[in-house]
């Protein structure tokens, strides 16, 4: 079967009491040693790898050699492209929306600071990118939002 | 002694208060917000009282609902932890209205030391030397005469400052103005007092601070120095002592100098003078004096072979500290890595979510403070802190070497952490070295190195997630023996295991 994780595709299969792993033309076997408690100990042709694994949705958080990444699951059609968010600022962490100091048709100056939102003491301004009109609100004062959430849409 | 102490905090703190005052055999009232019901440290704790909503004000910045909470209690005494409300004036003279014992200083102690101007202005009188500058102008050519006189580049800073706000670094006369124009607004917002000072701008200097501790009857020691250079806007991420770059000559130089500023404002419990110290001439200046229990508090424990947090309480009872400076000797280095829930390619934005894996790592000479554990949520209320590694070991190499060990074992899931981040500092040659100096990350960040270009996942990290699917989330659903047509189910491959 093939999963594709962001940008990458994997193909994996059993074969036997293994697995038989493919990615960009390169071919492995993985034997399971152990799989418990979001540990995993395994051999890839051999060599011996230990992972910590997590699952959350679509993303995959995996620990090697003390190393961390995070992986999104995809389906193969998207290939972990991002939106490109036109007009629209997005919130560049999680958070709390503090303030919202336009409304929709306000004129806005590149530069103008139109909501502030905070996360663990920080406070983030965010600004319009160029000048325009403000066509939409998606966040409110008080509002939770979530990383990457589209905020306030300007159009030119 | 007292009976009950009420722990005005959260998080990794108030667990390490919790844990002195179990040793103590005083029972512990934490408080909490709604955010914060499943919190550690109210698990751990006797008695906890909810404050109210999550937003600070409305909890653990409540002077009200902390007051009533303790009386409610019948607790004797509030320890206020660092952060939140523990430098604040009124709140220690509000608990002693209410006949509780502030564990801290006394609120005119506070109250000195808060205002960056008139602390200034006291240790020039007590012969601690300060930054070369001057306080209390008022027009734009009073600042250019003064800057003038120092020599750019010059600092500007809010006297009633704090955490980088109303702080400008001036390069050049012709930007002096507007720097003090914004500076002064800034100031004004956030501390409703529009005063400034100004002075000489290090640019490439270490902070250096140095424990000091006393008790209610005149006694008063320092504790050797920390060094807190790795920062990141003005926050600290990596504390060790010793410094690697003070001799014994200096050390005892700026120690006494430490023991001054202190006395200076009849200072009692523990407190922490910050230096600013210039590599290049070898001179130390004050910069503040944090009137609380410092985060890094535990690389001074570990070498100095005390229990802060223990004798803050029995000071604050009464107690006489027993010990003079020659009872204390430093041993071995103690260093400190901040794990923080933050993207460092994101700008050290915060990150949140559940944590999915909290592994903490383990063996001798480890020490983990930390509020957390797997299943905990890491909100967006609060500090981005979830934990404080420490380590100590018999020199600095083996320390930094154990550090890496440690952090590489130290598993966190669900919240992006600086953990990475930390490993690339630990093995720069500037850190090897000890000539990290405090603007060196933000420099090193431009220069690039310190992050990885891209994360490319390793065809190892997509076969342990592929893997993920089938081994963890199947056997979740069912009971392993029952997925024989499963083709990927590992469990059925019992027999192939090895140990």
């Amino acid at each position: 079967m093939k999963i594709n994780f962001d940008t990458q595709t994997l193909e994996i299969n059993p074969s036997g009491d293994q697995y038989v792993a493919a990615m960009d033309g390169k071919t492995v076997s993985v034997q399971i040693i152990r799989a418990e408690d979001g540990r995993m100990d395994l051999l890839i042709d051999g060599q011996r790898v230990n992972a910590h694994v997590s699952s959350d949705m679509a993303k995959r958080w995996v620990t090697i050699d003390g190393h961390t990444i995070m992986l999104t699951k995809t389906s193969g059609a998207k290939q972990g492209v991002r939106h490109d968010h036109a007009g629209g600022l997005i919130a560049p962490m999680p958070g709390q929306v503090r303030s919202v100091s336009v409304s929709v048709g306000d004129v806005v100056k590149k530069g103008q600071t139109l909501l502030t939102m905070e996360a663990m003491k920080m406070e983030i301004r965010i600004q319009a990118l160029k000048d325009g009109r403000v066509t939409a609100l998606h966040a409110a004062q008080g509002q939770t939002v979530e990383r990457e959430q589209i905020l306030i849409e300007v159009e030119e | 002694m007292f009976n009950k102490i009420l722990i005005a905090n959260r998080g990794e703190i108030a667990i390490r208060i919790i844990r002195a005052c179990r040793e103590l055999g005083i029972k512990t009232v934490a408080v909490y917000s709604e955010a914060d019901k499943n919190a550690q440290h109210v698990q751990l704790a006797d008695e906890s009282i909810l404050l109210g909503d999550a937003a600070p004000k409305e909890s653990y910045l409540n002077v009200d609902k902390l007051i009533r909470a303790a009386l409610d209690s019948k607790a004797d005494a509030i320890h206020p932890g660092y952060g939140f409300l523990s430098e604040n004036a009124s709140f220690a003279a509000a608990v002693d209205s209410a006949h509780l014992t502030f564990i801290g200083p006394s609120a005119d102690s506070i109250r000195a030391m808060g205002d960056k101007a008139e602390s200034k202005i006291l240790m020039k009188q007590s012969g601690v030397p300060t930054v070369p500058g001057f306080e209390g102008l008022t027009s734009d050519d009073e600042f250019k005469k003064a800057a003038k006189e120092i020599g750019y580049p010059v600092l500007i800073k809010a006297s009633a400052g704090g955490g980088g706000k109303g702080m400008r670094v001036v390069n050049a006369e012709s930007e002096l103005s507007e720097a003090i124009e914004s500076a002064r607004r800034e100031a004004l917002n956030s501390f409703g007092d529009e005063n400034l000072l100004i002075e000489k701008y290090l640019a490439d200097a270490h902070h250096i601070e140095f424990q000091v501790f006393g008790d209610k009857h005149g006694n008063l020691v320092h504790l050797f120095e920390r060094e807190c250079s790795v920062q990141r806007r003005h926050q600290k991420i990596i504390e060790e002592t010793p410094s690697p770059l003070l001799t014994p000559e200096l050390r005892e130089q700026m120690g006494l100098a430490a023991v001054a500023a202190a006395k200076a404002v009849n200072y009692y419990n523990a407190g922490t003078i910050e230096f600013i110290f210039d590599p290049l001439l070898s001179t130390f200046y004050f910069l503040e004096m944090n009137t609380r229990l410092q985060v890094e508090h535990p690389i001074t424990e570990l070498t100095a072979g005390i229990d802060l947090v223990q004798w803050q309480i029995r000071i604050a009872a009464g107690e006489k500290f027993p010990f003079t400076q020659n009872d204390f000797h430093q041993h071995g280095h103690a260093i400190e890595c901040r794990v923080y829930a933050e993207d460092p390619s994101n700008g050290f934005l915060p990150s949140t979510g559940k944590l999915l894996q909290f592994l903490e790592p383990r063996g001798p000479g480890i020490r983990v403070d930390s509020g957390f554990k797997t299943g905990s949520d890491v909100n967006h209320f609060y500090d981005p802190l979830l934990a404080k590694l420490i380590v100590h070991a018999a020199n600095r190499e083996t320390a930094i070497q154990r550090m890496q060990t440690a952090l590489r074992e130290f598993i966190v899931h669900g919240v992006v952490t600086n953990i990475d981040f930390m490993q690339a500092v630990l093995k720069h040659e500037d850190f090897a070295q000890g000539k990290v100096s405090t603007p060196w990350v933000e420099k090193n960040l431009e220069l690039g190195g310190l992050l990885p270009e891209q994360d490319i996942p390793s065809f190892e990290n997509l076969i342990a997630a592929a893997l993920a699917d089938v081994v963890f989330v199947g056997a979740k659903a069912q009971p392993a023996v029952s997925n024989e047509t499963d083709p990927f189910n590992p469990w059925k491959q019992t027999k192939n295991y090895r140990n």
